[in-house]
């Protein structure tokens, strides 16, 4: 409810500086910030690891993170709908049949602003590399499946803080219908069955799913994604997700050692 | 931002619920409370006016919209005349200006007061003085609502009956 007056354009990405994000706004926030937590030169950084059901996130999640506390790191991990506050309320609103598109939407951005607030900055501020198993691209993808006006989902999610990295797992429906069947069957709300494309859950999947894909890739671009090819073998997906974090850390950690190299080249 | 959230998903429901069908249906809805309050408590709490307000921008934009201002002075009295204890959120404990409740809720609702008034001018909302007599307020209420809403005019269903 924009007063006529202040009717402004929404806060646009600024697009100058180069982060490792490519866009300069990795560790910022993207649009209107929360006031009252300035985020001023925190040493952590935010990894997220994107890309639909079932397309592996978990355990290349689990991989990452044995690595890089091997290597030495502190790592937190996040997920979506994990937090303490919303999860019950999700799971007790999801089972009773009156959620629309804007409760529902509501309802993610309660649960990541919850998370946000009391694990990822806090867990920023101290150091640590944060895991996010899936970020707001999620909620982005299936809200605009779903109709929600596009611009308003990105101005509700203005108070996101850009991730340093985002992996974006990418399938094909045919691989991940294989898959998910091979696990644990497909499911009301990742089958999209809400929407009612009718009552088979087969179809209504690979309907729903394939929506999924085209709206996660045309955000590819727009969030600068790292896009990952998910068919592949889990070590071999492990090892590029290892090769570009490891690119991303070191030298971000241990900046006088590279300078001092470049010192001793130059002589 | 989860408090905000949280009466923004309440809100959506109560709005795609209980606000836009009777509309639809051509009724009259009175809202205790709209969104304007959380424009001023929200605001109060340290969130970005301007976030909210594209938060909102989902919600139906009212025909007519009354505010009933008090000085915080009455609007505290009344309070503690009827209740025994402020709740914690109304008097804004969370932000942990004051330990004491009376005062931490002075110090709250006065700021928040203060954003209404900016309110008043951004969205036109309709001042009624509410340190008056329920009944005197009343009358106004009853005034101003009369120059929007024609109340006398039945309509009756188009619909034949079966």
């Amino acid at each position: 409810m924009t007063s006529p007056s202040d009717a402004q354009p929404p806060a646009a990405p600024a697009e100058n500086g180069g982060g490792a994000n490519g866009d300069g706004l990795a560790g910022r926030y993207y649009g209107r910030s929360i006031p009252y937590l300035p985020l001023e030169g925190y040493p952590g950084k935010l990894i997220a690891i994107e890309g639909t059901d079932g397309v592996g996130r978990s355990t290349q999640i689990q991989l990452l993170r044995e690595w890089l506390e091997v290597r030495g790191y502190g790592v937190v991990e996040t997920g979506w709908t994990r937090s303490m506050l919303m999860q019950p309320t999700i799971e007790l609103a999801k089972a009773s049949n009156t959620l629309n598109k804007l409760t529902f939407v509501l309802l993610y951005a309660t649960d990541f602003a919850d998370r946000l607030e009391k694990e990822i900055i806090p867990a920023l501020k101290a150091g640590f590399v944060v895991l996010s198993d899936r970020y707001i691209f999620t909620a982005l993808a299936r809200a605009g499946v779903r109709g929600v006006d596009r611009l308003w989902l990105r101005n509700l999610y203005g108070f996101a803080i850009a991730p340093h990295m985002v992996f974006y797992l990418n399938v094909d429906v045919k691989t991940l219908i294989g898959r998910v069947l091979a696990s644990r069957g497909m499911d009301f709300w990742e089958s999209g069955m809400d929407l009612k494309h009718g009552d088979d859950i087969y179809d209504s999947f690979r309907a729903y799913q394939n929506k999924l894909l085209r709206e996660y890739s045309s955000m590819a671009d727009e969030f600068h994604f790292r896009v990952v090819d998910a068919r592949r073998p889990v070590d071999r997906i492990q090892d590029e997700l290892r090769k570009n974090v490891a690119a991303f850390l070191e030298p971000a950690e241990r900046p006088a050692d590279r300078s001092a190299e470049g010192l001793v080249f130059q002589r | 931002m989860t408090f905000s959230l949280l009466h923004a998903t309440d809100f959506a429901d109560r709005l795609l619920y209980k606000i836009i069908p009777p509309l639809k249906a051509g009724m009259i809805v009175l809202a205790d409370r709209y969104a304007y309050t959380a424009f001023a408590r929200d605001a109060t709490r340290g969130v970005d006016r301007q976030w909210v307000r594209e938060l909102y921008s989902f919600a139906v934009r009212p025909d007519l919209a009354l505010y009933f201002r008090v000085p915080i002075d009455t609007s505290v009295d009344r309070l503690l005349a009827r209740r025994v204890k402020l709740k914690f959120y109304e008097s804004g404990m969370d932000l942990g200006w004051s330990t004491n409740p009376v005062e931490s809720f002075r110090m709250f609702q006065g700021k928040v007061l203060d954003e209404y008034d900016q309110l008043v001018t951004e969205f036109g909302l309709e001042v009624i003085d509410a340190a008056g007599s329920i009944t005197d307020q009343q009358r106004v209420v009853r005034n101003v609502i009369a120059q929007h809403v024609q109340i006398t005019r039945m309509e009756l269903s188009d619909d034949e009956p079966i």
